[in-house]
């Protein structure tokens, strides 16, 4: 085992090298490509060009042909390498040089400072999306698959399809466009990851008096309560007529908020409020409609105490974070969400169709223990070598989010710096990617050989 | 070479398959989008178009469309006959592609060396000369609005909501400079197809060659191979393209062959592992056995029996391609000039104010494209993969 990890750990450096060798020279090989001209902007005197171009060719050794400008950085990132005096000559080898990342063109600050400052934010966006993910579709993955061939299977089947054909920036502009702009609703913060007020607030949200906050706790207990037992014990004609009822008004209501509103746009909002809802209360799904249904039920007992409250009421920084986050993570996660349940259906179709299942099942297992103690066991594993693509795909995916909702990430930076041809800084962001992706990869096998005891890699 | 074109069975299997795709509803609705994209893309000019597609001055007729068409519009057009009369011809695969390819490079250089249209358009002469009666008749298209007819002779142009203003119709808006949605969209459908069909032929040509020779000599060639298609997933695709686009200048051309670059390591990964199997088998071994030519071995007799699942990669890669142009352009790295879908996208962001028009149509085309491509894809794997299709 460990001289497997080894050996692909020795792996992993030539594909490093070919990465960053692709990446110098689609930069070094590009018309205009990167010198110290392209660096210099707006008038100068001659003189004070020249000057500039002297220091940023010291600097950056941009005078230099293309191969040893490579060689260099190579050497600038190796933690062993040779040490240059202040004229550009070797004037050693050293074995504890440490490793330098090199300063941004463009921001004049070292590219780890930066990167430092970056990486934190888009792992919390996608920290947050991959539970979601993959509960979600690990819900929907299993329903779909057991009930094969019926509504749910078809619908959701469909439903995937179609939500994983939706770009991500039609989704993002969408969602703007409608839920954080003045013309519509103004729900959501356009962008940015918190309010200027909010990094003055404390970290938890404050209430003026005791009282609203019981008020808040009984409205939203009395709203979960009421919506889970409709969904529990209400037949499913009453449930669906009392769901159908309530996302009607609730769309009217909704449309009524729009200054413009006109007369289409109640109609419409109020059919869909309420067909959606229907189809939640109708369908047999019970965990899904149950939870959110709950989730429903929370949110209107917020909705309705929010009315009531008469105290000032201070948000505080986590729930200003969170508000700012809501639209951003809807859009990270419903296309990773639609490709995995899609998986999940998948495998677990040819698990339960498999020769071990028909033996557990002949044995006299209940059929619950069937699905969840073998077929839904052996299902995770494309699941685990999927993980390993997710996460170079949801940094690819941050970048579009990060540009609609102006979060400041890796995303962003990587759009700034290829933007501004800043070398050093789309080297290294190459770099951490490639490594965080060949790490993910490693990973996935090795928890694959865990998962799995049939692969061994001694 | 003979004209016997592919080995009878393999053709039979392929023709098979796509009967069985195409019998399927969600790949025949995909089809019959990507059909109505066809018609728009062929016959553009026709559709959406400032000049009058025929006039009559006095008593003369005249028609400004033929004048202003462009070498593209007329390869376009041509490209469409061919393959009608083609497919009508009963010919051997080979032959109709050889047939075809010949064709379209003749008038490809006849209508590059022959067709010149103006080089400067005034789109409002038509509008003012209408006015004041200058004309007999006039024929318009049935969007009288070019993609970059900026409207400029109407004072208080600019953004109009669809249906939004009474002297003239815009079915789907203008945008903030006052060009038609409609007619751009429609324009734009040309991009969205030359990329997806030709990034994806690109990049499925660099894995299929690289691919097969991998899985067919396997050891070190298949150890660097792998290295090499390592080397393009380790990076997010998305920021590969960016690189690329960000430093080379993106016109359309240059645009596909980086799409078509960036995207090749799936299919060699697919096509490499297809290979390795077959390479074991008995009707490969007989053909290296009777010592023919590496190409035949790789190309005639191995290819068509790995082709299928290749077939499904490639139509969800067009599908991945027509996004990547489209996120590109959105990112305000793509085309500049030219409509795309992508780049309406961009502009309705860029607005001050929030236009449901601007994103919600050219968003939905988008939308709708990757959905059709998705379907057609879906189907293709249900019909390829008996143990699933069985189960169904």
């Amino acid at each position: 085992m460990y001289s497997y990890i080894l050996r692909r750990l020795l792996l992993m450096i030539p594909t490093l090298l070919g990465i960053t060798l692709v990446v110098f020279t689609v930069m070094a090989a590009a018309p205009g490509g990167i010198s110290a001209q392209s660096l210099i902007e707006g008038h100068m005197e001659p003189q004070a060009k020249q000057a500039m171009e002297d220091y940023y060719n010291r600097l950056y050794g941009l005078d230099q042909p293309a191969p040893m400008q490579y060689l260099r950085w190579l050497n600038n990132i190796s933690p062993i390498g040779f040490t240059f005096d202040e004229n550009n000559s070797v004037n050693g080898f050293s074995l504890f040089k440490g490793s330098d990342l090199g300063m941004s063109f463009r921001y004049g600050r070292s590219v780890l400072d930066l990167i430092e400052e970056r990486v934190p934010i888009t792992l919390l966006l996608n920290v947050l999306s991959l539970p979601i993910i993959y509960l979600l579709s690990i819900a929907v993955g299993v329903r779909a698959a057991t009930q094969r061939g019926k509504s749910f299977d078809t619908s959701s089947s469909i439903a995937m399809l179609g939500l994983w054909s939706i770009p991500t920036m039609l989704a993002g502009v969408l969602l703007i466009g409608f839920f954080a702009s003045d013309q519509y609703w103004q729900w959501f913060p356009t962008a940015g990851l918190s309010d200027r007020e909010a990094l003055d607030m404390p970290f938890l949200p404050h209430w003026g008096s005791m009282w609203d906050v019981l008020l808040l706790m009984f409205f939203m207990v009395i709203g979960l309560l009421s919506l889970v037992a409709l969904s529990q014990y209400a037949k499913r004609s009453i449930r669906m007529a009392m769901m159908a009822g309530l996302g009607g008004i609730l769309g009217f209501m909704m449309a009524s908020d729009v200054n413009a509103g006109t007369l289409f746009m109640s109609v419409l909002l109020g059919v869909s409020g309420s067909v959606l809802l229907g189809l939640l209360g109708y369908t047999s799904f019970t965990a899904l409609r149950t939870s959110l249904m709950g989730l429903l039920g929370i949110f209107l007992g917020i909705l309705l105490a929010c009315t009531l409250m008469q105290d000032e009421f201070v948000r505080g920084f986590l729930l200003d974070r969170l508000w700012h986050l809501i639209l951003p993570v809807l859009c990270l996660t419903y296309g990773g969400f639609a490709f995995l349940a899609k998986l999940m259906r998948t495998a677990m179709l040819e698990n339960l169709l498999a020769d071990y299942a028909r033996t557990a099942r002949a044995k006299g297992l209940a059929e619950r223990d069937v699905l969840w103690r073998h077929v839904f066991r052996n299902s995770l594993l494309p699941l685990i070598t999927v993980s390993a693509t997710l996460l170079p795909s949801l940094l690819a995916g941050s970048v579009i989010v990060e540009a609609i909702f102006s979060i400041d990430g890796m995303g962003k930076l990587a759009i700034e710096a290829v933007k501004g041809r800043d070398r050093e800084l789309i080297l290294s962001i190459t770099l951490i990617s490639g490594v965080l992706t060949l790490f993910s990869y490693l990973i996935a096998d090795l928890c694959y050989a865990v998962a799995d005891p049939r692969v061994s890699y001694d | 070479m003979t004209d016997s074109g592919l080995p009878e069975k393999g053709s039979g299997y392929v023709a098979q398959i796509l009967r069985d795709t195409f019998s399927r509803w969600g790949a025949r609705l995909g089809l019959l989008w990507i059909g109505v994209l066809i018609f728009c893309a062929v016959f553009a000019p026709l559709l959406a178009n400032s000049h009058p597609l025929l006039l009559s001055q006095n008593g003369a007729w005249q028609s400004p469309m033929l004048q202003f068409m462009t070498p593209n519009d007329v390869i376009i057009l041509a490209l469409l006959l061919i393959t009608i009369i083609l497919l009508l011809i009963p010919w051997a695969l080979r032959r109709k592609v050889m047939a075809g390819l010949g064709l379209l490079f003749v008038v490809a250089t006849l209508s590059v060396s022959f067709i010149s249209p103006p080089q400067l358009t005034i789109y409002e002469q038509y509008r003012d000369n209408q006015n004041t009666g200058q004309y007999d008749w006039v024929v318009h298209a049935p969007i009288p609005y070019s993609p970059k007819d900026y409207l400029r002779d109407d004072g208080d142009t600019g953004l109009e909501s669809p249906l939004g203003s009474e002297e003239r119709t815009h079915w789907l808006g203008t945008e903030t400079d006052g060009a038609d949605v409609l007619s751009r969209m429609i324009h734009a459908s040309r991009i969205a197809l030359a990329i997806g069909f030709i990034a994806t032929g690109i990049a499925m040509f660099i894995g299929l060659i690289l691919g097969g020779l991998m899985g067919y000599f396997s050891g070190w060639v298949d150890m660097l191979g792998m290295r090499l298609v390592e080397v393009f997933e380790a990076v997010p695709t998305l920021f590969l393209l960016l690189i690329f686009v960000a430093f080379f200048s993106p016109n359309l051309y240059v645009m596909m062959v980086i799409i078509g670059i960036t995207g090749w390591s799936g299919y060699a990964r697919y096509i490499r592992a297809e290979f390795l199997r077959l390479r074991q088998q008995e009707f490969v071994q007989a053909a290296i056995a009777c010592d023919l030519p590496l190409k035949s071995i790789l190309f005639r007799h191995m290819l068509p029996n790995g082709i299928a699942p290749i077939l499904v990669a490639a139509s969800f890669g067009v599908a991945s391609a027509i996004l990547a142009e489209a996120t590109l352009s959105f990112l305000g790295l793509g085309l500049v000039d030219d409509p795309s879908w992508g780049q309406m996208l961009n502009q309705a962001v860029q607005a001050s104010t929030f236009n449901w028009w601007m994103a919600v149509f050219p968003g939905g085309a988008i939308f709708l494209t990757v959905f059709a491509y998705t379907l057609i894809g879906e189907s293709l794997r249900d019909a390829i993969d008996p143990h699933i299709s069985k189960n169904k």
